[in-house]
């Protein structure tokens, strides 16, 4: 699922108030009773109940397949599986190379969503221009979610790799004497991932910015140059504290998908060297395929989940708290 | 945050022409990777050695011809099975959820926060968490490997959900007063939702159709596990499985990335305006 | 409503597409008495390219009537993580070429060949057995690793051929002061990068020790061990030393291979497949010598198998070990192994000579080390016998040859070794 962002409102928004006319009308009985009372034949409940049953057997069933399967110690192996209690779950904590991936998917979350924001932000204000040529360029700035992230990781391999073109250019513009080794070293290689995600993602976050920044009312600035207000002073108190909706969606986004990512860092580094570029997702892939143990590899998605949700929901209502206090 | 403020700051107080450069500058810089992958799409790989950032002084098509007349027709299968998936998914996503919005938009209030609450799971969840159980399901019911299987989980995972909520935010906009006297009138619940309802929330449906489309299109890890190479590959499965390891010509790279990822971006051209509306009506709520 | 007509239209074409396209199954089994397709996993490499394998599978299609094959590709070396995935999909191959079968015999997923086939046909029939039956036949051997090494840069250096481990590290002494890096390391590249310690461990443990895997599965020895902990030391003495090129561990298999054939490396540990890749024009400036030992004995890592497994639930599993023995036993085949792979054929009652084969002095001399006798070792995490690692350790072992490259810790990486494998041999 390539979900990487919602457009439409971050997750467990207090805004769930009702649909359409619950403001000011009365709460009258089930729809589908007519006037008289009688029931008629619902097809709209008939398609409704197919979309919820569909999501109950492919979300929640699986959820809670996951869970169970956490619980035994299933192999594809082996015939038969057991009942492992609480095993799997213990093991979590002595399991190296799974904290590392934790440790490495979250420090790449934090840095991708700061660089994304931060590079967001500054085309944003960079192109906030309405003539053809920025228009243009805003164009261009969203390419980079445009392409599927197979693409993305192929282009950025081959510009990454040792004799790639990254290093081609700079030896050529004479910058480099040496190659240098993009992916070569744990550091290396997690700095690249760095990059290639904040790239993809600061094509939404310009774009998100840049609707903020026209929702902006211009006579809030004009009150304020009157007032003899500089730029910076206008930016620091005008803009800002009315980008904070902009930055809540564009934290949640990045985060989230940076959390569930798979396919561009199985495509640039295929979680080397060294395990050391695995996110949380591609080891919960490993285990399951290399290691034979879908068990514990239930065990690691359901504890993924659970850390996922609790930092969204808590960097979600941290910023949006943020956001009626600006 | 000073660095910021200063930086646009001093964006502001750039002249026009000055702006306008640095503009270029930055932007040009940004898209330099996809500029690198489309000049060296249509350069023969020794040019590419030989100057890979240069325009394509001798363009060739050569890398196109390649990768379109390869004996396992990579792109070409590639680009109709990903048709196949994205539009069937489409088509059924859309009435599936607006539907349910519709439905759900007519209930109690705490109904409705309950119901969305637990859509919203599925847009946290990380596809890894529930692919293996997905497999297993799509396997009882004998749609394993299978187009119908991979649309199915499609149709109902975390894209209902997003559509879900699509829709959610645009039937707030439709009058509360044209609804009851359509029922008042005697509308079935389902003509109401058909005849009157869709139409008003057509910006919705094409928000949801667009993101949609291209997701789907740019899917990557239910195509691989759910599919498998005997049933065919999706476009972008198919890359993946085929360049693997040893291709490193860097042209016929190229050609094929080129190939691959052209249709989305001319269907993002094309559609700009409504890709950014799309963005930006959620935004702005 | 024109926008309902549509959409009613648009679903009746992608449900008819839907099924037209077919719900994707068993397309494997055809009728009864015509053709029966059959599967067949294989992975390519700069020597088995998709041209060798569509031309060997036709050949041998031929000796078979009936039977049609349908190649897969992995999409990486990891064939045996791929025909995992496959299996959970419920497409399991019907043919697997090169895998482990302990990763699936236990299972009962693999057919074993019938050991009378096996014995008539083969020099080393019980070679790649696992559990005393065959899954794989063992058409050829190789060497894992040789080290390769530049006959010039060699003579620049006034660096001689070393027996023994000091001499090997005068070698290197001579090579870097020459301005030459003295070994090629294809780091980024997981197999690659383990064989320097696949070589160290084999010739300083294994060799002293044929048994130790056998011992380690059991559990009385241990890769914390002192002669393991001192022999993979090694490794990062020679590391420290600057031996390896600077950025080892972004030099992927392909480039490793470019790198040392034109010469900007004197050695290059690796599979004897490499004698396949050795550039034609200057073949002869190439040679080989078994890993160093201590004492100079000659250890040989050794590795059997070559051929594909059959799935037990292939549609038609007769026809599927037809093909299987007949593309094993197809002389044309066998010559393209081993002149563009380096296979070591293990056909009884074949020489080199009966192929009609055109190899270098490398090769042949590589193959002396076959046919002698000397000490020879399970290849360690390359064997496919029950020597093999439990499932998941080849990846680990690869994975901490990556490592120790930057880091330090050779007792802790050993350890850690040590607990993966428990838990893996548990399970």
């Amino acid at each position: 699922m390539a979900l990487d962002h919602r457009p439409a409102r971050p997750p467990g928004t207090p805004d769930n108030s009702g649909g359409p006319g619950t403001a000011g009308s009365s709460r009258r009985g089930p729809a589908w009773l007519s006037a008289t009372g009688r029931r008629r034949p619902n097809g709209l409940a008939v398609i409704a109940g197919v979309a919820a049953l569909l999501y109950a057997g492919f979300i929640l069933l699986p959820l809670g397949l996951s869970l169970a399967s956490s619980l035994t110690d299933e192999n594809p192996l082996k015939a038969e599986s057991s009942f492992v209690g609480l095993d799997n779950y213990q093991h979590l904590f002595r399991d190296g190379r799974l904290l590392h991936s934790l440790a490495f998917t979250f420090a790449l979350a934090a840095v991708v969503t700061l660089a994304a924001n931060a590079v967001g932000l500054g085309l944003a204000v960079l192109l906030d221009r309405s003539s053809l040529p920025y228009r243009l360029m805003r164009t261009l700035a969203f390419l980079p979610q445009v392409l599927s992230g197979v693409i993305v990781g192929f282009i950025w391999r081959s510009v990454l790799t040792q004799n790639g073109l990254a290093n081609a250019l700079l030896m050529d513009a004479g910058i480099i004497r040496e190659p240098i080794g993009w992916l070569g070293t744990p550091f290396m290689a997690s700095l690249s991932i760095a990059i290639v995600m904040a790239w993809v993602l600061s094509g939404f976050t310009t774009v998100v910015y840049l609707a903020a920044l026209q929702a902006v009312p211009r006579d809030l600035y004009e009150a304020a140059t009157v007032d003899g207000a500089g730029a910076a002073r206008r930016f620091r108190s005008i803009t800002f504290p009315l980008l904070a909706p902009a930055t809540t969606i564009n934290v949640t986004i990045c985060l989230i998908t940076v959390l569930k990512l798979y396919d561009v860092i199985t495509v640039v580094t295929g979680g080397g060297p060294a395990s050391s570029t695995e996110s949380t997702a591609l080891y919960i892939v490993k285990v399951a395929f290399t290691q034979n143990q879908f068990g514990y590899s239930s065990a690691v998605a359901v504890l993924l989940l659970v850390v996922s949700t609790g930092v969204s929901l808590l960097v979600t209502s941290l910023l949006r708290r943020r956001e009626v206090s600006l | 945050m000073t660095v910021l403020t200063g930086l646009t700051a001093a964006f502001r107080r750039l002249s026009a022409p000055a702006r306008a450069v640095v503009a270029v500058i930055v932007v040009f810089g940004f898209i330099s990777p996809i500029y690198l992958a489309l000049v060296n799409a249509f350069k023969s790989t020794p040019e590419i050695a030989a100057s890979p950032a240069g325009l394509p002084l001798h363009a060739t098509l050569d890398n196109l011809r390649t990768a379109w007349e390869r004996p396992d027709h990579l792109i070409q299968s590639g680009l109709r099975n990903s048709l196949i998936v994205t539009v069937s998914t489409v088509v059924l996503v859309v009435p599936l959820a607006a539907a349910l919005s519709f439905y759900l938009s007519r209930r109690s209030r705490r109904f409705q926060a309950t119901a969305l609450a637990v859509l919203a799971t599925g847009l946290m969840i990380p596809p890894q968490v529930v692919l293996l159980p997905t497999i297993r399901i799509l396997g009882w019911i004998g749609l394993d490997h299978s187009f119908a299987g991979l649309v199915l989980s499609n149709v109902s995972g975390g894209y209902l959900s997003f559509a879900v909520f699509v829709y959610a935010g645009f039937l707030r906009s439709v009058p509360d007063e044209i609804v009851e006297a359509a029922i008042l009138d005697g509308a079935s619940d389902l003509r109401v939702w058909w005849s009157i309802v869709m139409p008003l929330v057509r910006p919705a449906t094409a928000t949801v159709a667009i993101f949609l489309s291209l997701w789907t299109w740019n899917d990557f890890l239910n195509p691989l596990f759910i599919l498998g190479p005997l049933t065919g590959q999706t476009i972008t499965t198919g890359i993946y499985l085929t360049i693997g390891q040893y291709s490193v010509d860097y042209g016929q790279l190229f050609g094929i990335m080129f190939l691959a990822g052209i249709i989305p971006v001319i269907g993002y051209l094309a559609l700009q305006k409504q890709f950014i509306s799309g963005l930006t009506s959620g935004s702005g709520k | 409503m024109r926008r309902k007509f549509f959409i009613a239209a648009g679903t009746a074409l992608a449900l008819t597409a839907l099924t037209a396209c077919g719900g994707g199954d068993d397309d494997n089994a055809s009728s009864g008495g015509g053709t029966t397709t059959l599967t067949y996993l294989t992975f390519e490499t700069p020597s088995l390219t998709s041209t060798f394998w569509n031309g060997s599978i036709a050949a041998a299609e031929k000796d078979v009537p009936g039977v049609k094959i349908k190649r897969i590709t992995a999409p990486s070396t990891d064939r045996d993580g791929y025909a995992k995935q496959l299996q959970a999909s419920g497409q399991f191959p019907d043919l697997l070429q090169s895998i482990s079968p302990n990763n699936f015999a236990p299972a009962g997923l693999l057919k074993p060949f019938d050991d009378q086939w096996v014995d008539a046909n083969f020099l080393l029939p019980k070679g790649n057995a696992v559990g005393g039956k065959v899954y794989i036949p063992p058409t050829n051997s190789q060497v894992i690793p040789l080290v390769f090494y530049n006959k010039k840069l060699f003579a620049k250096a006034g660096a001689e051929v070393p027996k023994t481990w000091a001499e090997f590290m005068t070698a290197c002494a001579r090579l870097k002061a020459s301005g030459t890096t003295p070994l090629e390391l294809g780091g980024a590249d997981p197999f690659a990068a383990s064989m320097p310690l696949v070589g160290l461990i084999s010739a300083d443990v294994l060799g002293k020790n044929p048994a130790w895997i056998t011992q380690r599965i059991a559990g009385t020895t241990h890769f914390a061990d002192p002669d393991v902990q001192a022999s993979v030391q090694k490794y990062r003495d020679l590391i420290k030393a600057g031996y390896f090129q600077k950025n080892a561990l972004s030099v992927k298999y392909d480039d490793s291979i470019k790198d040392f054939t034109k010469g900007n490396t004197a050695m290059y540990p690796m599979g004897s497949w490499l004698l396949g890749s050795l550039p034609k024009e200057n073949v002869d400036d190439f040679g080989t010598f078994p890993w160093p030992t201590d004492d100079g004995s000659v250890v040989i890592p050794f590795s059997v198998g070559g051929s594909m497994a059959v799935s037990a639930k292939a549609p038609d599993v007769t026809k599927a070990i037809a093909f299987a023995k007949a593309w094993s036993l197809n002389p044309d085949n066998l010559k393209l192994l081993i002149e563009t792979d380096g296979a070591f054929p293990m056909i009884k009652g074949k020489g080199l000579s009966d192929y009609g084969v055109t190899v270098s002095k490398a090769f042949t001399d590589s193959y002396a080390l076959v046919t002698n006798k000397n000490t020879k070792v399970d290849a360690i995490g390359w064997v496919t016998n029950d020597n093999a690692l439990p499932p998941g350790l080849n990846d680990e072992f690869y994975s901490m040859a990556q490592a120790l490259f930057t880091k330090d810790d050779v007792a802790g990486a050993l350890k850690s070794l040590d607990e993966k494998f428990d838990a893996a041999a548990k399970s």
